[in-house]
């Protein structure tokens, strides 16, 4: 499958009609994240009236401000920065199968977070505080380790990225066994699982800065990042310092999936699917196919929050819908296109 | 002495009624003629046992031995003799076997057992006894190494009963995951360990304050309580749960009623807010404070936070939000804090006293029902 993809990174097809085609894509996208965005705001348990928020009836207010927009805003920057980080990923280590959760991101915030369960005076905050400071950690050992191993080649931030996260696993594993059954391990089960529902105003401005700012870097960066997917030598010979590079793309990539993920909990597939589906509509791998995988997330992750508060009385885990809803689109996809993938 | 007498009247009634419970129950043991070749004595022991038992209540009390009990899993287990080394994997059965006077026959219990506040009041000597481990992690060696002659253990660890029954230990799983189930399982214990009076007892303490409770609240309106589970406070208990009767005895109305889950339910603030509660009450175990909620900035327009309707159930001796046999005391309290008018703070105090006194050997500190912050 590396050596197909790599013939997708080739200079785009180049006629101005593809490139009318993406612009199409990447605008339809942006309208339904929109329109998506928007019901959000129209789903919840309250019966909320706008018309009451908006003339400042106190709870209508409340509701709509602390509790409803923030969940959206998440769920769109959210799903928007995983699926962009999964396709920074998936395009600098040349692997269709790369995610965040690679180089021990989710795992080491999991284990940060059930620290913070076991450990730290019970609050949301510390839990949050937490399991991004764990994600980072995890993240940050294993670019470390990789940088020491001779060569300095993707191959080694993979490894190390594995062995980190076995470590993690394990760490997680030894907390889970000393936790309380009836109320700890419950609360680590279900943080695990992940959840927009905790979501509120004074959590998140932090975590919205850092998300963005981490963006910011990655759209600046990308057609460096399209130049790390290409064998090293050329990238070299284009004028990227490979090793630097990499790491600080990696970074950015880790901080974003951190910054949502210690909010939310771990969020499955998103950031594998994301980027495939986006690669898939554009057929290519550039600026558009990065931008289509950040809106094509927040679809993925807003739609699923969006079922997991209304299909049940009780509050389901959102990974259970981003993969339900994800998984048979990139099917069809795949199915479609065969010949071109 | 009157006391003794009206409990002694109490239990000769209650075994006439238990009489005729059981022998609907017997053919169920009979009617499968293939085990009754192998247990042959207690089948017939029992068919002799159940018309005698109407006239006198002592030869129904007593347990003949080798007795058969169906445990709660449903499985048919023959007990040779009377018990004397008891095992139980499970904080419940545990809590039981001590308020059926058995802690002495304790050899081995459940792991963590220095979080239970009920154990150091009642039976300290227990808390050092070797543990078999937890419900996810039985330790099979060490139970069998205890030679026991009655390991309980919670239907959860159903898997690790065939290892222990080839070691030739016989084991009694126990569920009681409601208020009837509780019910089922004292009797369950009391008829496999021999001690089946004081089984009645217990049982018969929570139908004594049942009555009067029942009576105060009779023409009282429902408020509306939300019950926050241990993890997290946006945990609901549904109308399956313990915790929905629990709420209902003590003359409330459960807001979370109309969830389907058998177990907690996950809600989100707007659902919260939306169902308004009058009360919020906390599990006694819960892992965050009153204060968290009254001060958390979501909450401020919900009724039960802008009134400080805001409670914790009492955690100092036991988790009465629980299915223990002391659950009881729990609508109790609850009824005290939901209706201070008609049923007052007094009534439970001296219940809880009793109760403890009777059965556990210890006078509980009733004015202070709550741990102190570590």
């Amino acid at each position: 499958m590396g050596t197909t993809n790599k013939e997708t990174f080739r200079p785009p097809a180049g006629t101005n009609h593809a490139a009318r085609h993406r612009r199409l894509l990447c605008l339809g996208a942006l309208l339904l994240l929109l329109l998506a965005g928007l019901l959000s705001l129209l789903v919840g348990k309250y019966p909320l009236s706008f018309h009451k928020a908006l003339t400042g009836d106190g709870i209508h207010r409340q509701v709509l401000f602390t509790l409803r927009i923030p969940r959206a805003l998440i769920g769109l920057l959210g799903g928007f920065a995983l699926g962009a980080a999964g396709y920074v990923f998936q395009t600098v280590f040349c692997n269709p199968l790369a995610a965040p959760d690679m180089i021990g991101v989710s795992s080491g915030a999991s284990a940060g977070a059930a620290f913070a369960i076991l450990f730290l005076p019970a609050s949301a905050a510390a839990v949050t505080v937490s399991a991004f400071a764990g994600g980072l950690l995890a993240v940050g050992i294993a670019l470390g380790l990789a940088s020491l191993a001779p060569g300095r080649n993707s191959g080694s931030i993979v490894l190390a990225g594995i062995a980190v996260h076995a470590i993690a696993q394990t760490l997680l594993m030894v907390l889970k066994l000393t936790a309380d059954p009836d109320r700890q391990l419950a609360s680590i089960e279900y943080w695990i699982m992940g959840s927009l529902n905790g979501i509120t105003l004074d959590k998140i401005p932090f975590y919205c800065i850092v998300c963005i700012l981490g963006l910011t870097g990655i759209f600046l960066l990308h057609r460096q990042i399209l130049l790390l997917s290409v064998e090293e030598p050329e990238a070299r010979m284009l004028g990227v310092p490979v090793g630097k590079m990499r790491l600080l793309v990696l970074l950015l990539a880790t901080l974003v999936t951190a910054s949502v993920i210690s909010l939310t909990g771990v969020i499955s597939f998103v950031g594998l699917l994301a980027p495939h589906i986006a690669r898939l509509l554009t057929g290519s791998n550039c600026l558009s196919a990065l931008l289509l995988s950040g809106l094509t997330g927040g679809l993925l992750l807003i739609g699923a929050d969006v079922c997991a508060r209304s299909v049940a009385l009780a509050e389901l885990p959102v990974s259970v819908f981003t993969s339900l809803l994800g998984a048979p689109f990139l099917l069809y996809l795949i199915m479609k296109k065969t010949g071109e993938y | 002495m009157k006391k003794l007498i009206s409990i002694l009247l109490t239990l000769t009634m209650l075994v006439t009624m238990t009489a005729c419970g059981k022998n609907s129950a017997a053919p169920s043991g009979q009617g499968s003629g293939a085990e009754n070749v192998s247990t042959e004595a207690p089948g017939t022991d029992k068919s002799t046992e159940s018309p005698s038992s109407a006239d006198s209540g002592e030869t129904d009390l007593a347990v003949t031995y080798p007795v058969t009990v169906t445990d709660q899993l449903g499985r048919e287990v023959t007990i040779q003799q009377k018990p004397e080394k008891l095992v139980s994997g499970y904080y419940i059965s545990t809590s039981l076997l001590i308020a059926l006077g058995l802690k002495d026959s304790l050899v081995g219990i459940e792991a963590k057992a220095d979080s239970r506040d009920i154990y150091r009041l009642s039976a300290p000597q227990i808390i050092s006894l070797p543990s078999v481990g937890t419900a996810k992690e039985f330790d099979l060696e060490g139970c069998a190494a205890l030679e026991p002659d009655l390991v309980l253990l919670p239907a959860k660890l159903e898997s690790v009963i065939p290892s222990l029954e080839e070691l030739g230990i016989t084991v009694i799983a126990v569920n009681p995951e409601d208020k009837n189930l509780l019910e089922e399982a004292v009797t369950l214990l009391g008829t496999a360990t021999d001690t089946k009076a004081r089984a009645q007892e217990l049982l018969s303490f929570h139908d004594k304050q049942l009555e009067p409770l029942s009576e105060a609240l009779l023409n009282t309106d429902a408020p509306s309580v939300y019950l926050a589970g241990n993890s997290t406070f946006l945990s609901a208990a549904g109308p399956k749960m313990y915790q929905d009767n629990l709420i209902r005895q003590a003359g409330g109305a459960n807001v979370a009623a109309e969830i389907t889950e058998d177990y907690w339910a996950d809600i989100s603030y707007e659902q919260l807010l939306a169902w308004d509660p009058d009360y919020i009450i906390l599990a006694a175990d819960a892992e965050y404070t009153t204060d968290s909620v009254l001060q958390d900035p979501n909450l401020q327009d919900c009724t039960a936070v802008k009134n400080r309707n805001v409670y914790q159930f009492p955690n100092a001796i036991e988790a009465w939000d629980s299915p223990v046999p002391s659950s009881i005391l729990g609508s109790m309290w609850l009824a005290s804090v939901l209706h201070p008018q008609e049923y007052d703070t007094e009534n439970w105090k001296q219940a809880v006293t009793d109760y403890y006194e009777t059965f556990y050997g210890f006078t509980p500190d009733t004015e202070n029902l709550y741990k102190k912050a570590e």
